[in-house]
């Protein structure tokens, strides 16, 4: 820290009222976005939702329609030099040279970012071995594994030491072990001091790395706030009763519906899913079933997901127009 | 460039993933940021012999087949006198070969569009266009390399013998090595727009074979058919070849080697300014 000359601005990266346009298509729409230093942000949203257009701005290989955004304090449109100085990019797809090994890719970028030779190959060295990479380290990128290429490209992306690093997807296509070790390296990076912009379609994983999450749908912000906002926001818990199969199902749900709950029967038949707003409606149901004679073999709690809430969010609003195709396809996910 | 060195190392030993964040590294000159990128596409030349290989096979080719198929025949009425067929095409060869090069400098770039390679240098705070430069660098040493390749089987098996000095024979080389250099630019500034390899190597098939025949590269102007001796009057290659030719051979036709480096220098300012503009564009 003591090395720094003027202290980094504490908001790290910033967008406001940002609109981007491909011909006829919006692919971003009118975007808010402000992640403080030091965090996670996580923008969930489907194919198509505008997430890597948004990194695109944010890392300036594309400039915006409308709106202005900065990264560390610069500008997009007027400082892309300063901010290329402090971010890293993981794209979708792996950015490596095949040709070179492992390790020269990662000298290749030291020296580029301004390294000398020995600072170049101490900083090699050090990401070989963080990312377990040292085995492989001389062999030519092309011949690694989906995973291996991932963490070189990740590693690539860290050369230099980014105060901002944007993950575009990825875990995309990685075996579960990868992306836990992969969430593990996004982790240590924050601990480190790092910002993390980090999209992905796996709910799981925005609800593990990130501190807040944004929901884009068609290029627009639809939901934002802590994985528990949301949640508190649009999921509701629910009871999942499973009856004995001595019990009168249709009874049990007329007593459910006179305790004012809209209980709806699930495939089995034999099992009843009751939204509930409040812990003290447990008990209601508990009542309800009692007063109809129905005896449940199993009553289970469930909370929210992010599922729900990016299907109760995202399913609202029509996903973008390709050109070309008809103006409406609602709900994809669904 | 080696100056930060020390401090650098130091700081970074002892840098461990939860560490505090260091200090930046200086930004990278341009010359280093050429220099790095040259190196890294030779390099991967080097490991791939095969590139090299397959870059020589068009050249070598004709280099047999022509001489032995034609070399028997009667000299056509305008072919220089004194001259054997295989010293007559050889500079042919060269500037085929040197137009091979070209195409592949544009194919390399459209493999780094293609890798994400691009993709990752345009997040770096470096000069975009280094890495046209260093492919355009690349292609003149590849160039040169296979033109001691083909020199070599000329001189040892074929018994190659220009009438010019070895001054003139380096400098007809050396012109040609210039031709490589100015076209690799038209084919990086087309691998640019067309940022896909097909398309690149349909151009090089379309464009590069009736512009090496509709040309004095084997047959002199004057002895091919009318319409054909027109379109080679006006293709730059037959500036180049002749130019080349007349200065290896010690024959009339020097007064091409002035057309023949301003041709080259149009071809890489345009192409060099096409290029530019076409790798500006947003990769999506």
């Amino acid at each position: 820290m003591s090395g720094l000359p003027i202290e980094p601005p504490e908001t790290m990266i910033e967008a406001r009222n940002l609109s981007k346009t491909f011909g006829t298509v919006r692919a971003l729409d009118s975007v808010h976005l402000s992640v403080p230093r030091g965090s996670v942000l996580g923008l969930l949203g489907h194919n198509g939702a505008g997430k890597t257009t948004l990194v695109g701005i944010l890392t300036t290989a594309l400039t915006p329609t409308s709106g202005t955004a900065s990264v560390a304090g610069h500008d997009v449109v007027h400082q892309p030099h300063e901010i290329r100085r402090r971010i890293g990019l993981t794209g979708q797809f792996a950015s490596v040279d095949g040709q070179l090994s492992g390790r020269d890719n990662l000298l290749l970028i030291a020296r580029l970012l301004g390294a000398g030779r020995r600072a170049a190959r101490a900083r090699a060295d050090e990401l070989l071995e963080l990312f377990a990479l040292q085995d492989v380290a001389e062999r030519r990128a092309r011949t690694y594994s989906g995973g291996l290429r991932r963490r070189l490209d990740l590693a690539t992306s860290l050369v230099g030491h980014p105060e901002v690093v944007f993950l575009d997807e990825p875990t995309t296509g990685l075996d579960p072990e990868a992306r836990l070790g992969l969430w593990e390296i996004v982790e240590g990076l924050v601990t480190e001091g790092a910002t993390v912009l980090l999209t992905t379609q796996y709910l799981e994983e925005a609800d593990r790395l990130a501190d807040s999450i944004t929901v884009l749908s068609g290029g627009r912000v639809i939901a934002d706030g802590t994985a528990a906002e949301l949640k508190a926001a649009v999921g509701r818990r629910t009871v999942t009763v499973t009856l004995d199969p001595a019990a009168d199902l249709e009874s049990a749900v007329a007593a459910l519906r006179r305790a004012a709950l809209e209980p709806s029967v699930a495939l089995q038949n034999d099992s009843l899913v009751i939204p509930i707003d409040a812990s003290k409606d447990v008990a209601t149901v508990i009542r309800a079933l009692d007063q109809a004679g129905a005896e449940a073999s199993e009553l289970s709690f469930g909370e929210p997901t992010l599922d729900d809430v990016y299907l109760a969010l995202a399913g609202r609003t029509p996903v973008p127009v390709r050109s070309g195709s008809p103006a409406l396809s609602e709900g994809s996910a669904a | 460039m080696s100056a930060t060195v020390t401090p650098d190392a130091t700081t970074i030993t002892e840098v461990a993933p939860a560490a505090p964040r260091r200090q930046k590294w200086p930004d990278s000159s341009v010359f280093l940021q050429i220099r790095v990128l040259t190196t890294r596409s030779l390099r991967s030349m080097a490991t791939d012999p095969g590139v090299v290989l397959f870059g020589l096979l068009q050249p070598v080719i004709i280099l047999f087949v022509l001489t032995q198929v034609f070399s028997k025949m009667g000299a056509p009425p305008n072919f220089p006198a004194g001259i054997t067929y295989l010293d007559f095409i050889l500079s042919a060869v060269l500037v085929d070969n040197a137009v091979q090069s070209a195409v592949q400098s544009g194919v390399g770039l459209v493999d780094d569009l293609k890798n994400g390679v691009v993709a990752r240098l345009r997040s770096l705070p470096i000069m975009p266009s280094s890495l046209l430069i260093a492919r355009s660098l690349a292609n003149l040493v590849r160039s040169a390399v296979q033109a001691v390749v083909i020199l070599a089987l000329a001189f040892g098996v074929l018994g190659y013998a220009p009438a010019g000095g070895a001054t003139d024979v380096a400098a007809s080389v050396g012109l040609t090595l210039f031709m490589s250099w100015a076209l690799g630019w038209a084919f990086i500034a087309a691998g640019a727009w067309l940022r896909r390899a097909e398309p690149m190597q349909n151009l090089a098939v379309i464009a590069i074979l009736p512009l090496m025949f509709a040309s004095s590269a084997y047959m002199p102007v004057e002895d091919l058919p009318g319409w054909l001796a027109a379109v080679a009057g006006v293709n730059p290659l037959t500036y180049a070849i002749d130019a080349t030719r007349a200065l290896a051979l010690g024959i009339p036709g020097a007064d091409a080697i002035v057309p023949a480096l301003v041709i080259g220098c149009v071809i890489a300012a345009v192409g060099g300014v096409l290029a530019v503009l076409g790798f500006r564009r947003p990769l999506h």
